[in-house]
């Protein structure tokens, strides 16, 4: 499982890195940057917490 | 054919939500108006809401149910922010000033966006999580045992104005004045503030006095540059250019009405429902930091302090099944959408405990989400952990309410606290 952000969408509101701030961290620049794209599957659900709970939709999740 | 489907039927909704009356009615009072638009087919059309501007507008579209408003913050290019966000008819170069990139698409909105996103992005806003527990900690010591107060004066005010003022680095001697002249800027439509005659005067005069304070502010930064936001905000360049005054001016008067009042607000109407929930108080402070996370949603939902914000459609289109052309405006009641009862199980309940919360209280999503949401949820952490663990149960008097169709305001909250 993938975890990627469209950084035409991204508008740094860091609701992704409240959810897991190992993962996500907004940038000085109001992007996001993703630490590892590769998620393994026990980690399934917060992955898509954050995908649901982001305001911009710019993340998704691709099996 | 239905009403809803028509493209040239429009007429105005039987239920009024333009005067003065209808937003002088309590919230739960004026969800029942709500409740009812958000049953009925397609959107309703109303008159315009009172001005205090000479400018004619048709109407507005009411847009009550979540899934509506998140689907038109979603896509600012057919649902634009360009042409103004007031809902009360008010001309573009006034609201540019007022709301500077609020009024503004991406990619404007983007550019701007950016030079000051950083101060808010979650690392940054952890990093001044000792100032804000120090000014918590203060504010709260000057509580205990306080007696009767104003608690909207004496509490919810305070750590907002600490926090935001501390962020741009305005002087501690200016601090109470800059957070009064953007409480009164979106107070005008109650008469305490301000008369039917003088509302258009003093609106742009609070304006210029928070304009020139961050002016002033920009001068002293770029001589003695520090660290905080107005110092980033006179070193940014936008296509190679400083910002003007004007710009920096209007920085300013967003800043510190977006990052008072609504602290502010949600804290008065939180603390109201935890003394009229006692159990849901009890069941918070009994676990507190495993529980105030989802306890905050709750918080905002249940005080929406930011009633609603309008966009203009760019072309033809459909919402809900209704048809609205290019130039319609729309009115986002994110008040409705806290309600609404297809998402939101008993949404008149305050439950702590609710769980998905997918409420519009920071807006509907898309590029105008609230960029202060992380700060306001740490300030609302720290000060309630304060509150709940120091105080003992607050006992209060009946809320004061303030008239607006934008913010949902409390002025005056009497308390009596041991």
């Amino acid at each position: 499982m993938r975890v990627e952000v469209d950084l035409d969408k991204c508008t740094g509101h860091g609701i992704c890195e409240s959810i897991a701030d190992d993962v996500f961290e907004v940038q000085d620049d109001g992007t996001v940057l993703i630490r590892e794209n590769e998620r393994p599957d026990a980690d399934r659900e917060r992955m898509q917490q954050a995908v649901t709970q982001c305001p911009a939709a710019a993340l998704r999740l691709i099996d | 054919m239905t009403l809803a489907s028509s493209p040239r039927v429009r007429e105005y909704s039987p239920h009024d939500l333009s005067t003065r009356r209808f937003w002088s009615q309590p919230f739960e009072a004026r969800d029942e108006t709500f409740a009812a638009l958000r049953a009925a087919d397609g959107l309703s059309w109303h008159h315009p809401m009172p001005t205090m501007f000479p400018m004619e507008e048709p109407g507005f579209w009411a847009l009550t149910r979540r899934a509506d408003i998140a689907y038109v913050s979603q896509h600012p290019e057919l649902f634009t922010s360009a042409r103004g966000i007031a809902l009360d008819p008010m001309p573009f170069e006034v609201q540019q000033i007022a709301t500077f990139f609020l009024a503004m698409d991406p990619p404007q909105h983007t550019t701007y966006r950016r030079l000051i996103s950083s101060a808010f992005t979650p690392r940054n806003v952890h990093r001044i999580g000792e100032q804000i527990q120090k000014n918590a900690v203060a504010v709260v010591d000057d509580l205990v045992g306080a007696g009767d107060v104003d608690f909207v004066a004496a509490c919810s005010s305070r750590l907002p104005m600490l926090t935001i003022t501390e962020m741009l680095g305005v002087a501690p001697s200016q601090r109470e004045a800059v957070a009064k002249a953007a409480e009164k800027l979106f107070s005008m439509s109650d008469d305490e503030y301000s008369s039917l005659e003088e509302r258009a005067h003093n609106t742009i005069n609070e304006m210029m006095l928070l304009s020139n304070t961050g002016i002033e502010l920009a001068k002293y930064r770029r001589s003695h540059p520090g660290d905080d936001l107005m110092t980033s905000i006179v070193n940014a360049e936008v296509d190679g250019h400083r910002l003007t005054d004007e710009e920096i001016g209007a920085f300013l008067i967003l800043l510190s009405s977006a990052g008072n009042d609504t602290t502010k607000q949600t804290t008065s109407h939180a603390m109201l429902a935890l003394a009229n929930n006692p159990a849901q108080r009890d069941w918070l402070a009994q676990d507190f930091e495993s529980r105030i996370g989802p306890a905050i949603e709750e918080f905002v939902r249940w005080s929406s302090p930011v009633l609603q914000f309008a966009r203009f459609v760019t072309e033809d289109s459909e919402i809900a099944g209704q048809q609205i052309k290019a130039g319609d405006k729309l009115g986002l009641f994110y008040c409705s959408a806290n309600r609404d009862e297809t998402v939101f199980d008993e949404p008149h309940a305050f439950n702590l405990q609710r769980s998905p919360n997918p409420h519009l209280g920071f807006g509907g999503g898309g590029p105008h989400f609230c960029l202060g949401n992380q700060l306001a949820k740490a300030e609302l952490r720290t000060l309630f952990r304060e509150l709940l663990t120091r105080l003992q149960p607050i006992e209060f008097g009946e809320p004061d309410l303030l008239l607006s169709n934008f913010v949902h305001g409390i002025k005056r909250l009497p308390a009596h606290i041991r």
